[in-house]
């Protein structure tokens, strides 16, 4: 009995190993094939766009020609991946061109297929897919659909409401903010990145009403991402709203306010400010960090400071201190300590120093 | 009554057996879906932030790349050239010279032009062997390079002195020897700037095999499968190990170990847990469960991900006796780890972890080898006692060999799918053949090696850390 019940499992086996080796098969041959698919829609792309942007003289671009030479090479509705490659080859060309004849090749966009994919995907259930139709909303710059934007801006998918964040700045720049305290979820660093990236991009103007209407906001992502757009503005008169955070309890929000404060030289009562709040900074490496950084901007070592520092700080502390003043003509200052450490160790054994 | 009692010694084992290997087909057909989602969930995630996209973005994280090197006088220069040359915007290189006795530091002063900075006053949080000297490069080319001279106190030690020289919010921890691909820190700060409800503690990506290759400049030209069996049967080894395994470990949160040659870490948490364990082999896999059980601790939600991507590049044991070195030192790294974190096995406070994925280490990452080594020497006591139906075992072999069989050949069927490396037909068919060949001519030696290790371990016999003789890359193999 054990053995035939055995006989049929090892049948089974090998059934399942031949699936697999047809799969594996049928799938080195569909990528060789796919890669030649994607090389002639390509070719295809490059002739068109080619042959518009820089016309023959005596030759009238034949719009009805180019939409079926795309046709005979596939890209019609029922084969979304042919589709979905020929829109990613317009987005890489579109950010490659610039001045007239990237108007000449939006014109062509419009005028060729597909028609509509773009916002066809902002229907899916699918997240990537939807996530995709956003980009490409806002890579090709179809500002007629911001309302449907809007509404994805708090989407369970952090893909999906990253893309439609990133798009809201496209489309609506710095008034896009007037959102940020009405947020609900999570934003991710890259999101920040890339949303004062498009702001810088796009509308390298601050414009401080919105931006200070988005102070309101009280998660810690929207404090990162404000004290990030201030940084990357270098809007000095804001410069005490990052000073705010530098003793965040949060790690990540203090993280970003030392690395933001770090681009700016501060006046003598912000840097005192920062002093104060140095002491209450959790964390060792961070204020070792903001240690460096006002040692940086200090016109002339703050000798109260940095003393206090080498008497009462930890062990690390005092060393960075001990490094800044020896390295700033203050030895004396250093052995004193050190002396006074001597003697204090061996003070049981009265040895005088 | 003797025979009565081997009769039923051999039904238990039968049965301990059976339940044993049921549980592991299980696991691994479970590991294969979760494996298969997550290698799909990548490549979609990857569409939405692409490498170059970070290339040009400012905010991004800044990276320190650790490479401890220990008498590696042959090929330490090519190798800092190489990873010096790898693409990332805010980028350091630490080279821990950790007290060779060969030229190794004479080449780097030489070739990089350094120059000994002041380093009277260094701050070390996590405590580590003395260090002599901080070298900086005079060039503005090297200008990120820093060459740290230090007394010898091994790989963790010399990582831990990179780690407190780092200034970085991100350490990537890799070997001086290995090779990285060049937009590798791109692709491994993705978990880092995409994450949000989660903390990324640690990010690891898949390791390949590069023997026989065409290296050039300290970079791959022309990947090539081994031409020795023996490293092409780990080719397949480690492409069923990071697809299979440690994607599907990622897919539920359940990474444990980052592989020490190629993991990228929180600099924080590093220095929070006092960095790597200086006593123990098993240094990468110990440091992830200390940081796993920290996060745990101080109620911070974390993440341990692995990409599925090969982005770091090495040398395979070529002979069967560095194989076995290899295997005995994984094996003891492993039983003094687990031994470290017992406290874990079972344990509620630590919620999955404790509850799963210790324990599944516990039973069948340590105590695979030795239900292999018992199920062995059942088969010999019990085929001479006469107890065994050779008829049904013969077919159960088969059936087992099958299972195995079709667990690689999945595995590599995902590789081929999903990625381009061995593309053509002669390559999958070698990468097969080697993988029905591993039973036979591989799998022995390595139980060999880990039970080795584990006797060792257990009469506490001294043991070097056993590194292997590496053959080295050469641009023309």
């Amino acid at each position: 009995m054990e053995e035939i019940i055995l006989k049929i499992i090892i049948k089974s086996l090998l059934v399942i190993m031949l699936i697999i080796y047809g799969s594996i098969a049928f799938t080195m041959n569909y990528r060789r094939w796919r890669k030649r698919r994607l090389n002639l829609i390509e070719e295809t792309f490059a002739n068109v766009t080619s042959f518009y942007l820089y016309p023959d003289p005596n030759i009238e671009p034949d719009l009805i020609k180019i939409q079926r030479t795309f046709r005979k090479i596939g890209i019609v509705p029922s084969k979304p991946r042919n589709v979905q490659y020929l829109i990613d080859l317009m987005i890489r060309t579109q950010r490659s061109i610039l001045g007239e004849n990237y108007l000449k090749l939006k014109t062509l966009f419009t005028q060729i297929p597909p028609y509509g994919a773009s916002a066809n995907k902002l229907g899916s259930k699918r997240w990537y897919i939807k996530a995709r139709g956003i980009r490409e909303i806002y890579e090709m710059n179809q500002s007629q659909y911001v309302k449907e934007l809007i509404g994805l801006r708090n989407h369970n998918n952090i893909y999906v409401r990253r893309e439609a964040q990133i798009g809201l700045i496209v489309f609506l720049g710095w008034k896009s903010l007037r959102f940020l305290p009405y947020l609900k979820r999570q934003m991710t660093l890259w999101q920040q990145i890339k949303i004062v990236e498009k702001l810088n991009d796009l509308y390298p103007e601050p414009d401080l009403f919105y931006l200070r209407k988005a102070y309101q906001s009280e998660k810690p992502y929207a404090n990162e991402l404000i004290m990030r757009i201030i940084r990357k503005f270098n809007i000095i008169e804001d410069v005490r709203y990052i000073i705010n955070f530098l003793d965040n309890p949060n790690f990540d929000t203090r993280e970003s306010a030392i690395y933001c404060i770090s681009s700016f030289f501060l006046n003598e009562a912000d840097l005192s400010e920062i002093k104060k709040k140095f002491y209450n900074i959790s964390n060792i490496e961070q204020q070792l960090q903001l240690l460096k950084y006002i040692h940086k901007i200090s016109n002339e070592i703050d000798l109260v400071f940095f003393k206090d520092l080498l008497y009462n700080g930890t062990d690390i502390i005092k060393l960075s201190t001990a490094d800044i003043l020896w390295n700033n003509g203050y030895k004396e200052e250093v052995q004193e300590y050190y002396y006074h450490q001597y003697a204090k160790q061996n003070d049981g054994e009265m040895v005088s120093v | 009554m003797e025979f009565d009692f081997s009769y039923y010694i051999f039904w238990t084992l039968n049965y301990f057996f059976l339940f044993y290997g049921l549980l592991l087909i299980a696991l691994y057909f479970f590991a294969i879906i979760l494996s298969s989602k997550s290698v799909a969930t990548n490549k979609r995630k990857a569409r939405f932030l692409q490498v170059n996209d970070i290339v040009s973005a400012t905010d991004i994280p800044s990276i320190t790349l650790i490479a401890p090197a220990y008498n590696e006088g042959q090929t330490i220069v090519e190798n800092v050239k190489s990873l010096l040359a790898l693409q990332y915007p805010f980028y350091e290189l630490i080279v821990v010279n950790d007290g060779s006795t060969d030229n190794s530091l004479s080449l780097l002063i030489e070739k990089y032009d350094l120059e000994p900075f002041d380093s009277t006053f260094i701050t070390q949080p996590i405590p580590t062997a003395t260090v002599n000297k901080i070298y900086k490069s005079r060039k503005l080319q090297y200008k990120q390079l820093t060459v740290i001279d230090k007394n010898n106190g091994g790989k963790s030690d010399a990582n831990n002195t990179g780690i407190n020289f780092a200034s970085t919010e991100l350490v990537l921890c890799t070997d001086a020897d290995c090779i990285i691909e060049q937009d590798s820190l791109l692709k491994m700060v993705r978990p880092y700037l995409e994450e949000a409800e989660q903390e990324v503690i640690a990010c690891g990506a898949a390791i390949g095999i590069i023997n026989d290759s065409i290296i050039k400049n300290g970079v791959v030209q022309e990947l090539k499968l081994p031409k020795r069996l023996i490293p092409m049967i780990q080719v397949v080894e480690y492409i069923r190990a990071f697809l299979l395994g440690r994607m599907a470990w990622s897919e539920i949160n359940g990474v444990m170990l980052v592989s020490g040659a190629f993991g990228l870490y929180a600099r924080n948490r590093l220095i929070e847990v006092n960095g790597f364990n200086v006593h123990t082999v098993g240094e990468d896999l110990e440091l992830g469960i200390r940081l796993r059980k920290h996060m745990e601790e101080i109620k911070v939600p974390y993440k341990m991900v692995y990409l599925p991507e090969t982005l770091c590049w090495t040398e395979a044991p070529n002979s069967i006796d560095i194989l076995v070195k290899q295997r005995d030192r994984w094996a003891r790294g492993l039983w003094e780890t687990m031994a470290l974190h017992k406290n874990l096995f079972f344990n509620k406070k630590y919620k999955d972890m404790g509850i799963f994925y210790y324990p599944y280490w516990m039973f069948f990452e340590l105590g695979a080898p030795i239900v292999e080594f018992i199920g062995l020497l059942s088969l010999i006591i019990f085929g001479l006692m006469g107890l065994i139906n050779w008829n049904v075992a013969v077919l159960l072999f088969i059936c087992v060999y099958l299972l195995g069989c079709i667990f690689s050949t999945i595995a590599i069927f995902i590789y081929v799918k999903n990625f381009k490396h061995y593309d053509s037909g002669k390559e999958v068919v070698e990468l097969l053949l080697a993988a029905y060949l591993e039973p036979f001519v591989y799998h022995p030696v390595l139980v060999y090696g880990q039970i080795q290790g584990y006797y060792k371990k257990i009469f506490s016999l001294k043991s070097s850390w056993g590194n292997m003789k590496r053959k080295g890359f050469s641009s023309n193999p």
